[in-house]
C-alpha cells in the first residue's frame, strides 16, 4: 500500500493524541465522579446525620426541662423547652429538605408525629396538672406517657441515624468500585499512549532515518564517482519516491560519466589522427598537389597519403567503411600498413596485399576499407592505379578542345580487409599538361538530399564538367559547396578529395599544401 | 553515434528467412539488421535472403552489416543471400567487390537459388 510520509506521521501523532484525550476524559470523570460522591456524603448525608442527632437531643432536652420544670417550678425550663421545640422544627423542616427517599421520609414524619404528641402531653396535659398543682399527677403522666414517647423518637431516630450510615458506607463502596475502574482503565491508556510514544519515538525515526542514511551513503558514493553503489529502500513513500528517482540519476550519471570517457578517448583518437594527417606535403617537382578533407565527425575513416620516390609520384585516398572511432582505427592501421609498406619499397600490389592481411587480421568482419592508389610518372605523365573496392577516380582533360570531364575506366579490384585474395589488376592513364586527376570518397556521391536522393556518379560528372574551368582550389571549393547545398548543409559522411595537376614540365610553384601553409 | 531502430521484417519461407529491412540502412540503423541476422544465427541451418527492396540508401555500414552476416552465417552453416534491384546498391556491391561470390538476384526466390547451387 502507498502511504505518504505526511499520513505516516499525521496517523501517529493522532493515535496518541487520541490516547491522552482518552486519558484526560477518564481522569476527568473519575473526578466527576469523586465530586457528585463527596456531594451526596457531605451535602446529604453528613447534614442528615447532624439533623437526626439534633432533633433527638432537642425533644431529648423537652422531655429533661420539662422533668426539670415540675420539680424545682423554675419558669426557665419552660422557656427553654419551648426553644427546644423551636429547635426540634427547625432540625425537621431541615430533615425534610435532606431526607426525600420514601424510608428516610417516612421515618422522620413518624418522629415528628411522635414529637407533636409528646408536645400535645406537655402542653394539653403535663403543664396544667402542673400548674394546678398536681406535680405528683404531672410526673406521673409524663412518665407513663411522655417516656415512652421520648424512646420511640430514640429509637426512629437511630433507624434514620442507621440509614444514613448506610448511605455513607455505600457511597464509599462505590467510590473504591469507581477508582479501581478508573485505576485500570489509566494504566490502560498510559500502556497504550508509552507504546504508541514509544513506537513514535523508535520505528518511526529509524525507518525515516534509516533510508535518509542509505541514501546519503549513496550520495556520498556518487559523490566518490561510484555510480554503482546499491540504494536498497522499499518504503513506498515520498522517500522510497525519492530513492527511485535518485536510482535514475545513478543511472543517468554513469552513462554522462561514460559519455565524458568517450568523449575524452574521442578527442585522443582525434589528436592521433591528426597527427597522421600530412600537414605539409612532399614537394611533386612536375605535379601540383591540393588535398581537401572535411570530416563530419571529431574523428572518420577517410585518409590519404602522398609520397614520391625519385620521380614517382605515389597518391592514395582511402575510405573505412562505418563511422566514428572504429573508422578511424581502421583507417589509422591502413594508413600505417600503407606507408609501412611503402617505405619498404614494396610493389603496389605487394602493397595492398599487405594491408589486407593487416586489415582482415586486425579489424571486424563487418569492417572494410576501400583505395584508390595512383602512381604519376612525373616525367611522362603516365598514371597507373589500383582500384580497391573505391569510386573509379575522375579526371578533367584540358587539351585543345576544351575541359572534358569523366569518370576512368579500370579494372576494379576488391575492397580489403575481408577477401583472402583482393585482386591487384591495374589500369593506365596517359595524362597531358594541364590534366587533373582526382581521387576522392564517396561523401561526394553519397551526400543525401533531404528527400533521401543521392548525389550521385551523374550529378557528380555533370558538376566536375560545369566547374573544370575553374582552379583546382576553386573547383574543390565549389563542388563541396555544391554537394553541402544537395544536402541541405547535413552532410552526414566525411568529405576528401586529392587534386594532381600534372604540369608536363616540372612545376615552378608549389601548392600551398606542399607549402606547409595549411 | 545515436543508434535508431528501424523495421524489419522477419518470415519464414521454405528452407530459408527473409529479413526485409524498410528505411535506410547505414551506421545509425545498421544494429537493427546486425540484430536480427544474431537472432537466426542460432537456428539449426542459418539460411538468409535479405531483401533490399524498401531500404532507399545504403552506406558502408549496412554494407559492412551484410558482409559480415554473410560470413558469420557461413561459419555457422548457412549462408546469406540478397534480393535487390536498386542500382545504387547493385552498383556498391560491384564497386567493392562483394557482389562476388554472394547470391545477388532481383527475387527473394531466385537470390534463395544461390543455396541451392
Amino acid at each position: 500500500m502507498r502511504l505518504s510520509l505526511r499520513w505516516k506521521i499525521a496517523g501517529g501523532f493522532g493515535i496518541l493524541l487520541l490516547l491522552i484525550a482518552l486519558l484526560g476524559w477518564v481522569t476527568l470523570s473519575l473526578f466527576t465522579s469523586l465530586r457528585s460522591v463527596q456531594r451526596r456524603v457531605f451535602d446529604d448525608a453528613i447534614p442528615g446525620l447532624i439533623a437526626v442527632d439534633e432533633i433527638v437531643r432537642s425533644y431529648t432536652a423537652q422531655s429533661a426541662a420539662v422533668r426539670g420544670y415540675l420539680i424545682g417550678s423554675q419558669p426557665t425550663l419552660l422557656g427553654q423547652y419551648e426553644d427546644e421545640k423551636a429547635n426540634a422544627q427547625f432540625w425537621q423542616e431541615r430533615g425534610a429538605e435532606l431526607f426525600t427517599s420514601g424510608q428516610e421520609a417516612d421515618l422522620l414524619r413518624r418522629i415528628a408525629a411522635t414529637g407533636t404528641q409528646f408536645q400535645e402531653l406537655v402542653d394539653e396535659s403535663v403543664i396544667p396538672l402542673a400548674t394546678r398543682g398536681q406535680r405528683s399527677q404531672a410526673f406521673r403522666v409524663l412518665g407513663q406517657d411522655g417516656t415512652p414517647l421520648i424512646s420511640q423518637i430514640e429509637t426512629l431516630g437511630t433507624l434514620l441515624r442507621n440509614s444514613q450510615d448506610e448511605a455513607v458506607m455505600e457511597q464509599q463502596s462505590e467510590v473504591r468500585a469507581r477508582s479501581n475502574t478508573t485505576i485500570f482503565a489509566l494504566i490502560v491508556l498510559t500502556i497504550g499512549a508509552l507504546a504508541v510514544g514509544g513506537a513514535m519515538a523508535v520505528v518511526l525515526p529509524r525507518a525515516l532515518v534509516g533510508d535518509l542514511s542509505k541514501l546519503v551513503d549513496a550520495a556520498r558514493a556518487v559523490e566518490r564517482g561510484d555510480f554503482d553503489y546499491p540504494l536498497e529502500v522499499e518504503s513506498q513513500d515520498e522517500i522510497g519516491e525519492v530513492a527511485t528517482r535518485f536510482r535514475e540519476m545513478q543511472v543517468g550519471l554513469k552513462r554522462l560519466q561514460q559519455l565524458a570517457l568517450q568523449d575524452l578517448e574521442l578527442q585522443i583518437a582525434a589528436s592521433i589522427q591528426q597527427n597522421l594527417v600530412q600537414r605539409t606535403l612532399p614537394a611533386t617537382p612536375g605535379a601540383r598537389i591540393y588535398p581537401m578533407q572535411r570530416q563530419a565527425n571529431l574523428v572518420g575513416g577517410d585518409w590519404y597519403n602522398v609520397d614520391v620516390e625519385g620521380r614517382t609520384l605515389s597518391v592514395v585516398v582511402g575510405d573505412a567503411s562505418g563511422k566514428g572511432i572504429a573508422a578511424a582505427m581502421m583507417a589509422t592501421l591502413a594508413l600505417a600498413a600503407v606507408r609501412a609498406e611503402h617505405t619498404r619499397g614494396a610493389s603496389p600490389a605487394e602493397l595492398v596485399q599487405a594491408a589486407n592481411r593487416t586489415l582482415r587480421e586486425a579489424t571486424e568482419v563487418e569492417s572494410f576499407t576501400t583505395l584508390i592508389y595512383a602512381m604519376v610518372d612525373l616525367d611522362t605523365g603516365v598514371a597507373r592505379w589500383l582500384n580497391m573496392g573505391h569510386h573509379p577516380p575522375f579526371v578533367i582533360r584540358s587539351d585543345g578542345s576544351g575541359p572534358r570531364a569523366h569518370f576512368l575506366e579500370g579494372p576494379q579490384n576488391r575492397a580489403l580487409g575481408w577477401f583472402d585474395d583482393p585482386g591487384t589488376s591495374e589500369a593506365t592513364v596517359d595524362l597531358a599538361a594541364g590534366d587533373r586527376l582526382l581521387l576522392f570518397t564517396d561523401g561526394f556521391l553519397e551526400a543525401k538530399s533531404p528527400d533521401g536522393e543521392v548525389f550521385g556518379h551523374n550529378r557528380f560528372a555533370e558538376t566536375m564538367q560545369r566547374l573544370s574551368a575553374l582552379s583546382p582550389d576553386a573547383l574543390i571549393d565549389e563542388l563541396t559547396a555544391e554537394v553541402e547545398r544537395f544536402a541541405a548543409g547535413k552532410l552526414d559522411d566525411d568529405l576528401t578529395m586529392l587534386v594532381v595537376e600534372w604540369a608536363g614540365t616540372q612545376a615552378d610553384e608549389p601548392t600551398p599544401a606542399q607549402r606547409g601553409d595549411q | 553515434m545515436a543508434q535508431q531502430k528501424i523495421d524489419i521484417d522477419i518470415t519464414s519461407a521454405d528452407g530459408f528467412r527473409v529479413l526485409k529491412p524498410t528505411g535506410d540502412l547505414d551506421v545509425y540503423t545498421v544494429g537493427s539488421l546486425r540484430d536480427a541476422i544474431a537472432s537466426i544465427l542460432e537456428e539449426d541451418t542459418p539460411h538468409v535472403v535479405v531483401d533490399l527492396d524498401s531500404v532507399p540508401f545504403m552506406d558502408s555500414s549496412g554494407l559492412g552489416a551484410l558482409m559480415g552476416g554473410v560470413r558469420r552465417l557461413r561459419e555457422a552453416g548457412g549462408d546469406l543471400a540478397i534480393a535487390c534491384t536498386r542500382e545504387q546498391h547493385l552498383k556498391l556491391f560491384t564497386i567493392t567487390g562483394f557482389g562476388e561470390g554472394v547470391s545477388i538476384a532481383p527475387t527473394v526466390e531466385e537470390a534463395a537459388e544461390g543455396f541451392r547451387s
